[in-house]
């Protein structure tokens, strides 16, 4: 008897074995917590887009403390959703990662501020106090502020810098004349502190001119060397694009899901919603291939640093490839 | 692997000279006690040196100590500004209103029995909050810059202050106190003359624990708003933006000025309680 039980058990350990061989596995690292950013991939692993192209995805949720691109070098994930600003910075650090799609179309970044402290144009800015993401995420405002040619250590002429946590406090409580927001998040946590759309102003880096592309994916260089790893990823970008489709065109449906994926517990159904809503606006218009006109303008916007530039030199057509998207679309 | 080599037979033949200078006749003259420790920390680093350039470690994940000596030397304008803001203005200034309050408040709650049943168990609860729980409090009161750096560090330091202070102040017995009374002494003189001198070795304990917390203080509140310099800003914001030599570069400064602030400490205390028997045979 015991012998029988013993069999069973090993032939059930086997078949296990055997299904997690037959597919791929692939570890996608987010930029942020689990959240409606990133209901493609949450949809796609839901609704069994990934298993049909036979991979085993397991998505990793971000946070404060955790920078894709040093996961990725320490090779705790084959694909990273990053900023372009910060990937490009990386890859002048020595860690050349590639843009291989970006689902992404518009960016969401915004800085938000109070009327009632004196901002009403970009103008203004001068001699005021600015909330600002770090984390790599202060690339874009860097790049605008000195577009602008102000500097950031404070001062009459300049702007001063403060580092903002990952909520709106600063701009509540008056420490902060505006704080860097997104349309999909933050920009509602001001409304919902009881603040009203008229009491601010809203500067979208997508209308200064100053837009980089956010949530690309992006994977390491040496690895695009492995036919088999670049059909994984034509795989993967597949179906991730089929999810993010899905769920522009079933916010509701697709929020449900982001929320079940929610290990934290920490979000809410109408927050989420509402965030599907502003996300699936900045995915519309993107089939999942990189424009190469937006990267140059990206590019053209971090160079354009005046004397402290985000990045020296151009990354060149190394830093993005069309590759995966073009087997991954036809 | 030449690298790799060279690193484990340095370290290797490093250990051996350690050794031989340990178990020669000349293990207990000036020299060689200060050659075994420099040695032993030098061939540490020549072993981490070697280990990263052998096995080609990505210097996102762990540069080598010559890259962040590199940098040590080319950003001490960042360096020295990043020590300014977090070091001189927030940690100290916080371990000195925590430290004299706490000493004040040990005195106060020694004279009266009400504060003693009062002060202590509010000092403890204070000491039991989790600095990632106020921190984000005391930098909305006290705004972004050094100011919530000092609370914090102020809420830090206090209660072990406090606690050893209240401590050493008891340190004196009834059958001293009673020669004091005999003297006519009041409790002024009491204080000064007998049980103050009696509690400096807690008292120094307490400075001593307190020196190590303000540093770690002062750069943990940075991480929860702070303006674009001191030390906890750059360790938190250079690991997103991959300039991990920086950030072991001030790791370095917090190093150097936590074993600097800790070492000055404890000179004053091998002063000022030179007749304790724990300071005794020193040279």
């Amino acid at each position: 008897m015991k012998n029988l039980t013993y069999s069973i058990g090993f032939a059930a350990a086997a078949f296990w074995g055997g299904m997690a061989q037959a597919a791929d596995d692939v570890t996608l690292q987010l930029k942020w917590v689990t959240q409606a950013q990133f209901a493609g991939y949450y949809v796609a692993l839901d609704q069994g887009f990934y298993e049909e192209e036979g991979l085993n995805v397991t998505i990793k949720p971000g946070g404060p403390d955790i920078a894709p691109a040093q996961v990725i070098a320490g090779g705790g994930a084959d694909v990273v959703l990053d900023w372009m600003p910060s990937a490009l910075a990386s890859r002048e650090k020595g860690l050349p990662l590639v843009n291989i799609a970006q689902p992404f179309k518009s960016s969401g970044m915004m800085l938000t501020c109070r009327k009632d402290a004196g901002v009403a144009s970009p103008e203004d800015f001068a001699g005021k106090t600015l909330g600002v993401w770090f984390f790599g995420n202060e690339y874009p405002f860097l790049s605008w502020m000195s577009q602008l040619g102000l500097s950031t250590d404070g001062g009459e002429d300049g702007v001063t810098v403060l580092k903002q946590g990952f909520n709106v406090d600063p701009i509540l409580q008056g420490q902060a004349a505006c704080v860097s927001t997104m349309t999909y998040n933050e920009y509602w946590q001001i409304i919902d502190a009881g603040l009203s759309p008229d009491d601010l102003v809203v500067f979208k880096y997508e209308d200064q001119g100053v837009a980089t592309l956010e949530d690309g994916m992006y994977v390491l260089e040496e690895n695009l060397e492995d036919p088999a790893f670049v059909d994984k990823m034509t795989r993967f970008v597949r179906a991730s694009m089929k999810g993010w489709k899905w769920a522009e065109e079933n916010p509701d449906d697709a929020a449900l899901i982001v929320l079940d994926n929610d290990e934290t517990g920490a979000q809410t159904e109408k927050h989420q919603k509402r965030m599907m809503g502003e996300i699936a606006k900045l995915t519309a218009g993107s089939n999942g291939a990189l424009d190469p006109a937006d990267f140059e303008r990206t590019v053209q916007s971090l160079l354009a640093g005046g004397s402290d530039p985000v990045i020296t030199d151009h990354p060149g057509e190394a830093a993005w490839t069309h590759a995966i998207t073009d087997a991954a679309l036809n | 692997m030449t690298w790799l080599g060279i690193a484990l037979i340095f370290w290797l033949a490093a250990w051996a000279v350690n050794v031989a200078l340990a178990r020669s006749r000349y293990h207990n003259t000036k020299p060689v006690r200060l050659i075994v420790p420099l040695l032993f920390g030098g061939s540490l680093l020549v072993l981490w040196e070697g280990l990263v350039r052998g096995l080609g470690i990505s210097p996102v994940i762990l540069p080598a100590p010559s890259v962040v000596a590199q940098t040590f030397v080319t950003s001490t304008d960042i360096l020295w500004a990043d020590f300014t803001q977090t070091v001189l203005k927030g940690a100290l200034s916080g371990y000195a209103i925590g430290c004299l309050s706490a000493f004040i408040a040990a005195i106060a709650i020694d004279r009266s029995a009400f504060l003693t049943r009062g002060l202590l168990p509010i000092g403890n609860f204070v000491a039991a909050l989790p600095i990632v729980g106020i921190a984000p409090i005391l930098v909305s009161w006290f705004g972004f810059d050094w100011q919530s750096k000092a609370a914090v560090v102020v809420v830090m330091v206090f209660f072990p202050m406090l606690v050893n202070t209240v401590q050493g102040l008891r340190e004196t017995d009834q059958m001293q106190r009673d020669l004091m009374h005999t003297y006519a002494a009041g409790y002024i003189t009491t204080l000064t003359k007998l049980r103050l001198p009696a509690a400096m070795p807690f008292v120094f304990n307490g400075l001593k624990i307190a020196a190590t917390l303000a540093l770690i203080g002062a750069i943990v509140a940075e991480y929860f708003g702070s303006p674009t310099r001191g030390m906890g800003f750059r360790i938190s914001t250079g690991v997103g933006s991959l300039s991990i030599d920086l950030v072991w570069a001030e790791i370095f400064v917090a190093a150097l000025a936590g074993s600097g602030f800790y070492g000055a400490v404890a000179l004053i205390e091998r002063a000022v309680t030179f007749w304790h028997p724990s300071q005794r045979g020193r040279a």
